[in-house]
């Protein structure tokens, strides 16, 4: 009898966890009436693997700002029902990179931007909207503050302002300072964080022997 | 197309498979996989990764046998790799980690000249190779006559490519075409007794990899060197064989089909119709579902359009073109035989 489930649509990939026996550990999305809710799964019945399920379900909670149950607590949803696809991968992939038992905080959205040597803070404007600011000088800041902005448009499927570089908002009109402050850190350097993805998906492709790169 | 299952009694997979193959009436097509499906996280499911699954006969069944208990696929095929005979002719082998294929490191080649070519005594009982007779012996015996149990070895191409390296095996094809010729018929051996050690073994079939691929080796190329090769192969191999080239090869598809190979598993850079017209019922075709671009980054129904049009063109038994990424999802390869059930539905 089959083994495998058939528990949604895959939306991300671990293919290998550090810190649990290099199980795989996935990210599904079901679409229910209420909206989208995501599980956390993996295939291996090795002993631990479903108490770091758990932590990784419960390290997107609190990183991403989502909601669970505790009847089952491995599947998450946005407060607003709202798919987020981009952003929830994001929580995913950052939630796999913590040891199990670390502390979980919230992150804050306030950055120290090492690349321009200023304070990047991001403000909630209501409606979902955010806005970026930046301390120090002005020559180079609104540069700066719109890169970052891109950023975060890239990594969480934001929608740029058209009447502000500073400005972005999540389609679905709600405030989610803890998605903004996951991936504020990231959009400092989008270009790594794409980079690194490129590595992960270029994994675990079988080339002809004349195709592989030595 | 008609559908060709009108009237045929309900067939068990491995019966549908071998009849694909000859090109005989089936109840439904077949999905078969001629190389790998393995995914990391079947891996995990049956607690068989890679590299062990590779180089462990009892983990290389578990972790193939998942094809046809958990995919739905009318066959099971438990080499993964192309490297495994090659690691017994002594190339120096990179086993990589669960989420990568183990490779040949060809810059570092063990052969020169025709003289260097040398079969050793131990190419079937050397952990690589005997894990793969053992594998196809364990699933022989767990699963009978119900499933069609394909093996694999590798052609001299293919071959050449590991133990010369890649650069240099191409610059003696164009310098030296006598002693290309020479080396591949030393080295066909190698495909020959591993291919009989896999027959006798239970395999029902062989997929024969042989790398000439439509990016660096012409049709011309392809009759030159290796169709009589091939053909050879299909007459001391008793079992069907199963072609596999990469990449576009319709400009040899009309050499392949003289070949007398049961089959020839197509990329999907071949578009199935024309492929189709051209081997004009000579030989069955498998394969063609895009393995980067749908079953690894697209959806199940980007994967039941590539299904549905290889059934629209006839083509005899449908799966991926190639072996599939180890990230690849489970709801795409399942999707391949619920589309082609579907399919044969709505033909009714």
């Amino acid at each position: 009898m089959a083994r495998t489930v058939d528990i949604g649509e895959r939306l991300e990939l671990v293919p290998m966890d550090q810190h649990c026996r290099n199980i795989s550990l996935a990210l599904y999305r079901q679409q229910i009436d209420a909206g989208s809710q995501f599980v956390v799964h993996t295939y291996s019945g090795l002993e631990g693997a479903r108490q770091r399920v758990e932590f990784v379900a419960r390290a997107m909670g609190v990183l991403g700002g989502m909601d669970s149950s505790s009847r089952d607590p491995v599947r998450l949803w946005f407060p607003c029902h709202a798919q987020h696809k981009m952003a929830v991968r994001r929580i995913f992939l950052e939630a796999c990179k913590l040891p199990s038992g670390e502390t979980l905080m919230v992150r804050p959205l306030t950055i120290l931007d090492k690349k321009s040597n200023r304070t990047i803070t991001a403000a909630s404007l209501g409606n979902g909207i955010y806005g970026l600011e930046a301390d120090g000088d002005e020559e180079g800041k609104a540069g700066r503050i719109s890169a970052v902005a891109g950023g975060l448009v890239k990594l969480g499927e934001m929608i740029p302002s058209s009447e502000s570089a500073e400005r972005i908002a999540f389609s679905c009109g709600q405030p989610h300072d803890s998605i903004i402050g996951l991936l504020l850190i990231r959009a400092l350097n989008v270009r790594a964080v794409l980079r690194e993805q490129e590595i992960v998906a270029s994994r675990g492709i079988l080339s002809a022997p004349s195709a592989q790169k030595e | 197309m008609e559908s060709r299952v009108d009237r045929v009694p309900v067939m068990n997979s491995r019966r549908r498979v071998l009849a694909a193959l000859r090109r005989e009436p089936v109840d439904r097509t077949p999905v078969c996989n001629p190389t790998s499906v393995a995914t990391v996280e079947l891996m995990d499911l049956v607690d068989a990764p890679f590299p062990e699954a590779n180089r462990v006969p009892e983990l290389m069944a578990r972790l193939a046998a998942t094809g046809y208990t958990e995919l739905g696929f009318d066959s099971i095929m438990p080499v993964f790799t192309i490297i495994q005979e090659s690691s017994a002719l002594g190339c120096k082998i990179q086993w990589e980690q669960k989420d990568n294929w183990p490779t040949v490191k060809m810059r570092e080649p063990i052969w020169h000249n025709v003289e260097d070519i040398r079969i050793p005594s131990d190419l079937l009982t050397h952990q690589d190779t005997r894990c793969v007779t053992e594998a196809i012996r364990i699933l022989r015996q767990e699963f009978g006559d119900e499933v069609a149990i394909i093996g694999k070895t590798m052609g001299p191409w293919s071959l050449g490519y590991h133990c010369f390296g890649v650069e240099p095996f191409l610059l003696m094809s164009l310098d030296d075409p006598g002693k290309t010729k020479a080396c591949l018929d030393r080295m066909k051996e190698v495909t020959i007794q591993f291919g009989l050690a896999q027959i006798e073994a239970g395999a029902d079939a062989l997929t024969l990899p042989d790398h000439a691929t439509g990016d660096l080796v012409s049709g011309e190329y392809y009759a030159r060197y290796l169709r009589d090769l091939h053909i050879e192969f299909a007459e001391r191999l008793p079992v069907p064989l199963i072609l596999h080239i990469c990449g576009k090869t319709v400009d040899r598809m009309e050499y392949i089909a003289q070949t007398g190979m049961a089959a020839f598993h197509y990329d999907s850079k071949n578009d199935p119709t024309e492929s189709m017209r051209i081997v004009h019922n000579r030989i069955s075709l498998v394969g063609n579902i895009n393995n980067p671009e749908t079953l690894f980054s697209k959806g199940p129904e980007q994967v039941r359009r590539e299904v549905y049009k290889n059934l629209d063109a006839g083509v005899q038994l449908v799966g991926p073109e190639c072996a599939i990424p180890l990230q690849t999802t489970i709801e795409n390869l399942k999707e391949i035989p619920k589309a082609v059930r579907d399919w044969h539905r709505e033909k009714q």
